[in-house]
């Protein structure tokens, strides 16, 4: 890392999956390609084709260094020791070449709180790098402490989360007045949530 | 893949930091009971928060006692209950206020969230309440936030808020426009304005609220109602006053 807002990937050999478009510079020598589907050959791109949850990544290869960064948005890293983070693909910058990524259903919330039916999973051992808009915070749900999130402001979560669709009791108050704080998701279980401090796609359709 | 190791702090419910900034661009409250909090800008809460609309039923009593806006009431909601409630803005800088029997006026659409031992009155500057009490209260400014004494004069987009003097009253460089010069800048609007010719004006004691940015807030991003209050009355709006586009450039309009 370079700040919070480059990530810096020192490469000997060996290869990297990051999302298209978002190297800023590299030195030594690299060669790009295009991972049609994401990477996740042509099951996985015909699944991404039909959930929406489109992502183009790149195979980044070679020796030196590659810098990586998207609209100066923060970048996280995650390091995954077998466990599944599941991520909004706008949000993944880069991930090592041992993960897995792949899509899941989310549920019919989804459709409801924007963020589209299919979320982004990225499995294994190794680091991901993951995009927020101001530094994420990284909130513990444990069993007895459920989480509660804004969909608008939830980036990513691991562990053996619960994600449930919740409306406020009083969600009739809120008809016609846009947002308030009427839908949240709420997690139950053990695991970790990552929320950015903005909320995207709420009031005025940010970002 | 190199810079390893960006141990970033885990929170859960107990290790949140209470009624304290969680990182520059978010707060946590330590919810027992009653805050006012505007639509939005909760984040992720543990516990059991209930939020309500103002004005239903049960409210209507904190609601007498403590906001008077009618103007603002669709922005705000009550959080109800106990529970670790975090606080963001579009990734501004976010900090916490103490009041103590004071008053202090805010741009209204950069006030998060106050206590009800605050009571909210709309400020008569467009675009501003005022809080009158005793509490806490969250604000958010973009970029950090600057003290200053008067006499000062401010941007307007820069200026946040005031407390404790009287208010301000609006400073035009009258020099600038004078002349025959000045006059055919007035009437084309063309010639420069350097954009700086619109202050507000703070005389006598008390503390003057500034952001490090001119951005104030995205006017589409804020409820509507807010949106045109939040702008504060440019020279556009007051005629015979100079700035952009000049009067003959409002006739062709």
């Amino acid at each position: 890392m370079q700040g919070t807002r480059v990530l810096a990937v020192g490469l000997g050999g060996e290869a990297v999956k990051a999302r298209n478009g978002t190297m800023i510079a590299y030195d030594g020598r690299m060669t790009f390609k295009r991972l049609s589907g994401g990477g996740e050959g042509l099951r996985g791109m015909v699944t991404r084709r039909l959930t929406g949850e489109g992502m183009t990544l790149m195979e980044v290869s070679g020796e030196g260094t590659c810098w990586f960064a998207d609209r100066a948005t923060e970048i996280n890293l995650v390091h995954l020791t077998g466990e599944t983070l599941h991520v909004e693909s706008s949000n993944l910058l880069a991930v090592e070449q041992s993960l897995r990524t792949g899509t899941e259903f989310t549920g019919l919330h989804g459709a409801t709180s924007g963020q589209g039916l299919f979320t982004t999973t990225v499995s294994g051992q190794g680091t991901v790098a993951v995009t927020s808009d101001g530094p994420a915070i990284v909130l513990r749900v444990s069993q007895g402490e459920p989480l509660s999130v804004d969909p608008g402001a939830y980036v990513a979560h691991t562990g053996q989360l619960r994600k449930e669709f919740v409306k406020d009791v009083n969600w009739r108050t809120f008809i016609g007045e846009g947002s308030g704080e009427s839908v949240q998701l709420r997690f139950e279980g053990d695991g970790l949530v990552y929320v950015q401090p903005t909320e995207r796609q709420t009031i005025g359709g940010q970002t | 893949m190199s810079g390893l190791g960006s141990g970033a702090t885990v929170y859960d419910a107990r290790s949140l930091p209470q009624d304290d900034n969680v990182n520059p661009y978010s707060f946590c409250v330590a919810l027992d009971g009653e805050w006012f909090v505007q639509k939005g800008k909760m984040i992720a809460y543990y516990g059991r928060i209930k939020f309500e609309a103002l004005g239903v039923g049960a409210l209507d009593r904190l609601v007498t006692a403590n906001f008077n806006s009618p103007l603002y009431i669709q922005d705000w909601i009550v959080a109800q209950g106990k529970g670790q409630l975090l606080l963001a803005d579009r990734g501004f800088d976010v900090n916490s206020y103490d009041l103590e029997v004071g008053n202090l006026t805010i741009r209204a659409a950069n006030l998060l969230a106050f206590q009800p031992g605050l009571d909210l009155k709309q400020s008569i500057v467009p675009g501003f309440v005022t809080l009158i009490g005793t509490g806490k209260f969250v604000a958010a400014s973009n970029g950090a936030v600057h003290f200053v004494e008067p006499p000062i004069r401010v941007d307007p987009e820069a200026l946040l808020g005031w407390a404790d003097c009287p208010t301000p009253c609006h400073h035009f460089d009258t020099k600038y426009m004078r002349g025959a010069l000045g006059m055919a800048r007035r009437l084309t609007g063309l010639g420069g304005a350097s954009g700086e010719e619109h202050q507000y004006d703070f005389v006598g004691t008390g503390t003057v609220l500034m952001q490090s940015s001119e951005i104030s807030i995205d006017p589409n991003l804020i409820p509507a109602q807010t949106a045109q209050q939040n702008q504060p009355p440019g020279a556009q709006n007051i005629p015979g006053l100079p700035n952009l586009p000049g009067r003959l450039g409002r006739l062709l309009q």
